[in-house]
This record gives C-alpha cells, sequence and structure tokens, in this order.
C-alpha cells in the first residue's frame, strides 16, 4: 500500500454460484485522483463499483479506505458516494430537498442545510428558484447535476460515478465530461468513474483501468493505454486498429508478417518471445499511403474498399491480397486514394507496438 | 392525440359506457330522486319533501353509519399494518413463493364471500373449530367468540385483505432499487430509508389499497350479520330493512344517499390525486 | 442488503401463516360438510358423505346449479366483449375523455356491492321490469365488465403502439390490425379476465341477493340458510361451490400448460402431410 493510497484492494473475487464475476482484483487508488475503470458488458464493472459503495458482498479479498477495512461497513456507514447510472433522484422530493437530503440525514439543521443546498446550486449554475422546482421539470443535463450536488452535499471522501452520463445525447455528454473534470480539480477529491466508454475515460482521467472478463488487462494513463496496450483486447477496445500475426521461422529465425515486407534492420530489431503470441499494433492514423518511390519499415499493399469522411480525417478500409483488411486515416487535406484503386502502404517500427501475450 | 385514436377510443369506449351509464349511473340517479319523496312512495310522481334525511337524523341511523366508518376504518389500519410485510417481501424478498402466494390469494376470490364467514362462524362459534377442540382436549371450553364488535372487524380483514395486499405489492414495485441504494449510500438507515422513500414512493399503491379496503368494508353487510349477529347494526343493513321489510323507498334511499356521498367525496378527492396510468403500469 | 438470511426466513413464515390464515375457514367449512350429525359440533365424532348425495340429487340443487352457471357463462361472454374494447380505450388509445371515461369504470368496483343490488332492484322496478335471473346478469355485469376491462388494459398498457403501427404500415385495414395484432398480443389476458369473470360471477352474492327475484343462485340460497338457521347442507353446497370453482381454474391451468403440446402435435402432422 503506498503513502497516498486512498482506496486499496487486495485479491477481490466475487462469485454468484458457479460465476465468477470478479476474480483477483488488486487495485491501489491514489488521494485525488481520477481513475475511470473501463469495460464491456459483462466485464464485472458494475459488480467491482457495488462492492466498491456496499450494495454486494465479496467472496474473497478485501477493500481498506486509509488503511481501515471498508468491507466490514454497511453501506450507510461507508463515507463514500455514488452518483448512479438512473442517477437516482428522488421523484417526490424537490429539487432542493434532493440535494439536503444527505445533510437531513445527518441531523443538519433546516436552515444549515438550506444554504448549503443554495451554495451546491449556485456552483452548479443552477438558478436558486430550482430549490423548490420538481425533478420532473429539470433537463436531462439539469438532472446530472443535481445529483452531483447531492453527491458533494455528502461530502464523501471518495465520488463513485456509475455511468451517469451514458444516457444522454453526444454533445450534453461532451459539454458535461468537461465540467466533470473541472469539478474534479475544484473539489479535490477522489474520483471513481466506471463506463463502458473509453472516449469518455481518456477525457476525464487521469488513470485508466480496463476490466474484462472480471479482471483488470491494464491499468495506466491513457497514453500509455492507447499507445502501449498490453493485449489485443486493450488494443482493440481503445478504438480502431490494425493487429497483426508476427511469426518467426523455426530455422533460421527470420521474422515475419503476411503481406508485408520488413527493413532488415527493423527485423532484427524486433524482440519477439517464440514462445508467446506475438503482434503488431498500428493505429490507423499512423500507416501512410506511400508515393511511387517511398519506402517504409513496414510496406504492404492492397485495394481500397471504402472510403469515409470522419471530419478533421479521411478513413479508408484497405484489402490485403489475402483479404485481411487494413484500417488506416490520413488528415483530409492530404492526397488519397479513390475506391478500387490498387495503393501502397507503410508504417514505420517506432509507430507501432509489440505486443507480447502468453499463448493460452 | 391524432383523429384515428380519437374516433377509435370513442367508438370502443362506447358499449362499456353506454353499459355503465344504463344499469349505473342510472340506478344512482333514481335513488337520489327517491331519496327526496315522501314516506313509503313507489313511483317518482309526488312533491318532494326531504322527509327521509329528515328520518336519517331522528330516528338515530346516523349511528349505523358511524359504526360502519368506523369499523372500516379500523379494518383498513389493520389491513395496512398486516399486508405491509407481506407486500414488501412478495415484492422484494420471495421469488417463486411471490406467485404462489398470488395465486392462492386470488383464489379465496372466487370463493362466495359467505361461504368463507360462515367458515368462520364454524370456527368460532361456541362447539366450533376452536372450542370443540380445546373443550374436548383440555376440558376447559368458553363461549363462542362470535357476535361481538371486534369479531366484525376481524372479518372485514378477513375478506378485504387481497384489496389491500394487491394494490400495496404494486406500490411497493413501483420504488425504484436505485432510490432506496441512493438512500443508504447517503447514510440513511433502515428506518429512514422507510420514512424518507418507500413510504412517499409507495403512496399511490397506499392511497389505493387503503380507500379500495375502507370503501367496500363501508358497505359491507354480510360481515356484521353472520359473524356479528345483531351486535350492531351497520348503514347497509339498514338500507336493506329499509327496502325489503319496511317497504319504504325513500328512506332506503335516502340511507343509500348519505352512505355514497360519504363514498364519493373519498374517491372523488383521491382518484383526482393519483395518476392511474402510472398506478397500472403504463410504460412511458 | 445482505446477512438477512434469518429475517428472511421470518418473512416466509409471514407469508404461510397469511395463507392458512385465509384458508383456515374453507377447511372447517371442509371438516363440517362429511359430519354425519344433523347439528354441527367440533370435534365431529361421525364422518359421512351422505350430504353430498343428497345435496346432488336435489332437484333445488340442481335448479340453483344450473342457473349459477348460466348466469356465470352470459356474464363472461358479454363482459369479455364489451371489457375487451373497453380495455383498448381504457389504456391504448389516446382520446379526449380517457381521464374522465377511466375514472367512470372504476366507480362500480368502488361501490358496496349491497347498495349496488338494491339500486338495480329500484331501477328495475322504476322501468317496470320483474327480476328473474335475466336481471342479475345485468347487476353481475355493472360490476365484473369493469373488473374485466382492467385486467385486459393491464396487458393493453405494455403493447408497444407501434407494432400497430407497422401493421398499418404494412397495409392492414383497422380489422386485420385487430385480427392479426391486437386480439392475438392481448389473449393472454383475455382469458384470464374470462376466468374472473365466470368466477366472480359464480360465486356472488350481494348482487344476486337483491336482483334475480323469485330465482335464486347456489351463493344467495347459501346466504339465506346461514341467516336463517344451520343446514347440513349448507356446508355441503358450499364445499361443491368451492370444488367447481377450484375445478375451473385446474382446467384453465392444464389448458394454458397444453397449448405447447397441441401446437407441437399440429406441427409434427403438418410436417407428415
Amino acid at each position: 500500500m503506498s503513502e497516498t493510497s486512498i482506496l486499496h484492494i487486495a485479491g477481490l473475487r466475487k462469485k454468484y454460484g458457479d460465476f465468477i464475476a470478479l476474480k483477483d482484483i488488486d487495485l491501489d487508488v491514489g488521494e485525488g485522483e481520477f481513475l475511470a475503470i473501463v469495460g464491456p458488458s459483462g466485464s464485472g464493472k458494475t459488480t467491482l463499483i457495488k462492492l466498491l459503495v456496499g450494495m454486494e458482498e465479496q467472496t474473497e479479498g478485501s477493500i481498506w479506505l486509509r488503511g481501515h477495512r471498508l468491507d466490514f461497513v454497511p453501506a450507510n456507514k461507508r463515507p463514500t458516494c455514488m452518483v448512479f447510472q438512473s442517477l437516482a433522484l428522488f421523484p417526490h422530493r424537490s429539487v432542493g430537498q434532493n440535494v439536503e437530503f444527505p445533510l437531513k440525514i445527518k441531523g443538519v439543521s433546516p436552515a444549515a442545510r438550506k444554504k448549503k443546498a443554495l451554495e451546491l446550486l449556485e456552483m452548479f449554475r443552477l438558478p436558486a428558484d430550482y430549490y423548490h422546482k420538481s425533478i420532473g421539470q429539470c433537463s436531462g443535463g439539469e438532472k446530472q447535476r443535481i445529483a452531483l450536488a447531492r453527491a458533494l452535499a455528502f461530502d464523501p471522501e471518495i465520488l463513485f460515478f456509475d455511468e451517469p452520463l451514458s444516457a444522454l445525447d453526444y454533445r450534453l455528454r461532451k459539454t458535461l465530461e468537461k465540467e466533470l473534470k473541472n469539478l474534479h480539480l475544484r473539489t479535490g477529491k477522489t474520483f471513481i468513474y466506471i463506463t463502458h466508454s473509453l472516449e469518455e475515460a481518456m477525457v476525464m482521467s487521469d488513470r485508466i483501468a480496463i476490466l474484462n472478463s472480471g479482471k483488470f488487462e491494464q491499468i495506466g494513463p491513457a497514453e500509455e493505454i492507447y499507445n502501449r496496450p498490453k493485449s489485443r483486447f486493450v488494443a482493440s477496445f481503445m478504438g480502431d486498429v490494425n493487429l497483426f500475426d508476427i511469426t518467426m521461422d523455426q530455422n533460421s529465425g527470420q521474422v515475419s508478417i503476411p503481406n508485408f515486407s520488413i527493413a532488415d534492420d527493423v527485423a532484427g530489431s524486433m524482440a519477439i518471445d517464440p514462445l508467446a503470441v506475438n503482434t503488431l499494433m498500428v493505429r490507423p492514423e499512423s500507416i501512410r499511403l506511400l508515393e511511387n518511390t517511398e519506402t517504409a519499415d513496414f510496406v504492404t499493399k492492397g485495394k481500397i474498399l471504402g472510403k469515409y469522411m470522419l471530419g478533421s480525417r479521411i478513413q479508408y478500409e484497405i484489402e490485403q491480397d489475402d483479404r485481411n483488411v487494413l484500417i488506416v486515416e490520413t488528415a483530409n487535406y492530404s492526397r488519397g486514394g479513390t475506391p478500387g484503386a490498387t495503393v501502397r502502404l507503410g508504417f514505420s517500427w517506432p509507430q507501432s507496438h509489440l505486443i507480447l501475450e502468453a499463448a493460452s | 392525440m391524432n383523429a384515428r385514436e380519437q374516433r377509435l377510443g370513442i367508438c370502443s369506449s362506447l358499449p362499456l359506457s353506454a353499459l355503465l351509464l344504463l344499469t349505473f349511473i342510472a340506478p344512482l340517479l333514481a335513488i337520489a330522486a327517491f331519496s327526496i319523496m315522501p314516506a313509503k312512495v313507489f313511483t317518482l310522481a309526488h312533491i318532494p319533501d326531504f322527509s327521509a334525511y329528515a328520518e336519517f337524523v331522528r330516528e338515530g341511523y346516523w349511528k349505523s353509519l358511524a359504526w360502519s366508518l368506523g369499523m372500516a376504518a379500523v379494518a383498513t389500519g389493520l389491513l395496512l399494518v398486516i399486508c405491509w410485510p407481506l407486500a414488501y417481501a412478495m415484492v422484494r424478498i420471495f421469488k417463486r413463493f411471490t406467485l404462489i402466494i398470488t395465486l392462492l390469494v386470488v383464489m379465496t376470490l372466487f370463493v362466495s364471500e359467505n361461504i368463507r364467514l360462515f367458515g368462520w362462524v364454524i370456527t368460532l362459534m361456541k362447539g366450533g373449530l376452536f372450542e370443540g377442540y380445546m373443550h374436548s382436549w383440555t376440558g376447559i371450553g368458553f363461549d363462542g367468540l362470535l357476535y361481538n364488535v371486534p369479531v366484525i372487524i376481524f372479518g372485514l380483514v378477513y375478506i378485504y385483505l387481497p384489496f389491500m395486499l394487491f394494490p400495496l405489492t404494486q406500490g411497493i414495485s413501483m420504488i425504484p432499487d436505485d432510490a432506496r441504494y441512493a438512500a443508504a449510500d447517503m447514510g440513511a438507515n433502515r428506518w429512514q430509508i422507510f420514512k424518507e422513500v418507500e413510504l412517499p414512493l409507495a403512496a399511490p399503491g397506499i392511497v389505493v389499497g387503503s380507500l379500495l379496503t375502507f370503501v367496500l368494508a363501508a358497505g359491507a353487510v354480510a360481515e356484521s350479520k353472520l359473524l356479528g349477529g345483531q351486535a350492531v347494526i351497520v348503514i347497509s343493513d339498514d338500507v336493506e330493512s329499509a327496502f325489503t321489510y319496511g317497504q319504504n323507498w325513500p328512506l332506503g334511499s335516502a340511507l343509500a344517499m348519505v352512505l355514497i356521498m360519504v363514498i364519493s367525496v373519498l374517491i372523488v378527492v383521491t382518484l383526482m390525486k393519483v395518476d392511474l396510468d402510472k398506478v397500472m403500469g403504463k410504460v412511458k | 442488503m445482505k446477512r438477512h438470511t434469518s429475517i428472511n426466513i421470518l418473512f416466509y413464515l409471514y407469508g404461510l401463516l397469511t395463507l392458512a390464515f385465509l384458508y383456515l375457514p374453507v377447511v372447517a367449512v371442509g371438516f363440517a360438510s362429511i359430519s354425519k350429525s344433523r347439528y354441527l359440533r367440533f370435534p365431529i365424532r361421525k364422518y359421512a358423505t351422505g350430504w353430498y348425495g343428497k345435496a346432488l340429487t336435489s332437484d333445488t340443487v340442481m335448479d340453483l346449479l344450473s342457473t349459477s352457471v348460466t348466469i356465470a357463462v352470459i356474464v363472461t361472454v358479454v363482459s369479455l366483449v364489451i371489457g375487451f374494447f373497453g380495455a383498448l380505450a381504457f389504456a391504448r388509445y389516446q382520446w379526449r375523455f380517457r381521464k374522465l371515461y377511466q375514472k367512470l369504470i372504476l366507480l362500480p368496483i368502488f361501490f358496496p356491492q349491497t347498495v349496488l343490488g338494491l339500486a338495480l332492484l329500484m331501477w328495475f322496478n322504476t322501468l317496470g321490469i320483474t327480476p328473474t335471473w335475466k336481471t342479475a346478469i345485468i347487476a353481475h355485469l355493472v360490476w365484473i365488465t369493469p373488473i374485466v376491462t382492467l385486467i385486459i388494459a393491464i396487458r393493453a398498457y405494455g403493447f408497444d403502439p407501434s407494432l400497430e403501427d407497422a401493421a398499418r404500415d404494412m397495409g392492414c385495414s383497422n380489422w386485420q390490425i385487430m385480427k392479426e395484432v391486437t386480439i392475438p398480443l392481448l389473449m393472454p389476458a383475455v382469458t384470464s379476465a374470462g376466468l374472473f369473470a365466470f368466477l366472480l360471477s359464480w360465486g356472488n352474492f350481494p348482487l344476486s341477493l337483491f336482483t334475480t327475484g323469485a330465482d335464486s343462485t347456489l351463493p344467495e340460497w347459501l346466504y339465506a340458510k346461514m341467516v336463517s338457521g344451520y343446514s347440513p347442507l349448507v356446508p355441503t353446497l358450499g364445499v361443491l361451490s368451492v370444488a367447481a370453482s377450484a375445478a375451473v381454474i385446474a382446467t384453465a391451468f392444464f389448458i394454458r400448460a397444453m397449448i405447447p403440446a397441441v401446437k407441437q402435435a399440429r406441427r409434427n402432422y403438418q410436417q407428415a402431410h
């Protein structure tokens, strides 16, 4: 357990009957950190957050908050608070009463809690007359802010988020992502945010933990997860990617990738493990369409199947001779090709990433 | 709300509306009209004199009404307390058992209520199931448990239990899990969750269940006749006597009108506040 | 939210206790019906089934049964037809007077049946109609049709209106939509509503009491006997009435359970030919 760690999870395991939802989860979260836990549906992220807030009980392992066992504490005694996916605003209470709810439970006097509620409404740029408004009259974005205000009124040690933005439309989501990030900076609290959207996680968080089939695949800053994934799963989970199997000739030790010509010096320096599954990863934006005489560390050719306008970039689907389809993205001002044309493609060794995974 | 749905709505509601207008609203209007006629007339071709209402006050019929409403209120209160834990468990705790309970409770509704009350008569009477067995096992007997006010209330509780239970389960199932978890997450204990979240969110079910049991119990007559003997006379009993033995339709109508007024005020006030679509689970 | 196993057991016990409370009197009636003595007294010393033989050969009882069954069958059919359309207007269509209509339908359910029966008696007399078992059908309909409507309406609430729109989009007429989409989707509710209608009519007595005139239904006759004095036939006929309800429910469940098997058999038959 590190010095500045606020939350420490050791060997956490959760079984539902025979089904193992979480296996051997270890995690340390730093004081004031914004950690995003990302995983596809069924990865166990909802189970994990339920254990953290006390809605479920783990099968094995322990959870610690600043050195104190947390998992023995019932949900209503934990100094943490969650913003629910449904937001769980009380429909029978006004906006003000919702924000005040945790204070009322703590026994704060009505005058003091109204003052605090109005402060929080102001902090979230909600007019003071919203205090008496009913929840049903508020828009989606307003409800988000009210839920955040209510969670902050609780003044938790750690604020948990269970995909609170997933039901909103794109533009509103983008605005609120930034607001959340600013809120984190302003309050200095520890945020743990669960989502299935990597984009959301990358915009907001300091560190991202990728959860797959009940265990963490990789934990690190967004840049590391995006550029240096530890597994094919993480690589493909983080947006479009090209993955190539690397083979090594048993006799000559020659490294090769089907349909690619590899520069000799590069082939020699690729540190592959003959006993592992070796994969070369290249992001679409790192592959270039080559001029006639231009060369690169890795070169292949293929036929353009499709061309899609993405706004600032253009995406191509390009089919190699063995029917493998590459995804390539170029800046939209750069020279390209038309569907049906055959093109040469290449990328450089430093812009690719080698993934070594134990053979299963 | 487009023109086609407007047309379809009116057309398909027509048979039922017509049935209820002719056989429900019209008889009620007839009762209202008879209630202001002079005593013991059998047509409406007389000059109204409101004498039947005077008789309601003078002859002490209001006592019967008070008994009916009082016993209904006590039965409703008891049913709320009795049914809440069961309804709660049916929504939150029982799994397959909920279906079994639902089926078995619904099935009792199909047994004529007088047969079920008769069952209690032969259970509670002197020489009945309870006293008879106790006497033969211990030698100690007691007078029957019948023919008093508590046993009438017991009968009301027994007969109207399903009418409280099902609206309550519906109400409790309207409480989102997240609302309860969120309250617990923010530090609320079991009692605070009940008071601050569950009770107010289940309110529509509580209101509908209480209204249903109160109204039906206030108009009930079989419980007081079969279980209560002549311990107290309830208002419906008076209405019945006036119509049958008394052959005094205006008096019977006036007594019925008083009961109907009390009930209507309750129903109208309550139904105005409850959104039926929501209670019945409309998908929004 | 956890470690509540022992409390859960208490809840289960409470549920069982409630069921025992609900069924105890029915059991008592069952025991009474097989007592040999003419004057019931527990504990029962001698058991006999003779009263059942008497009941089943009595002309009075047969008249009572046939009146009750006839009323229940007619009430079921009529209330289903009216209630089906009534439910669509209640839950499915958005129209101007819907809220008012919804409240109108609830009123008879919330109304004391004794008073309703008396009101109808007076109304029939005012109209110059002599009450017979036919007027009792009307009386039952006033109370049962709204219940049938509500049961079908609950199902209609869960019904996605875009299914009807899709059928219309594919060229169906209003009648075809009804036949191909609406009726099949609401069918489960219609069958359970039919079951309710039959059984509620079969067991009803406060409405029958005043509206059958010289005719009599089974529950009505039982009530008259109970009020006027004990007859050993009361528990016997009570049990027979309950048994008939149970038989109807069992048949309904059996038929519902058999539907998949019948469909499978038909499919096999069609494949074979």
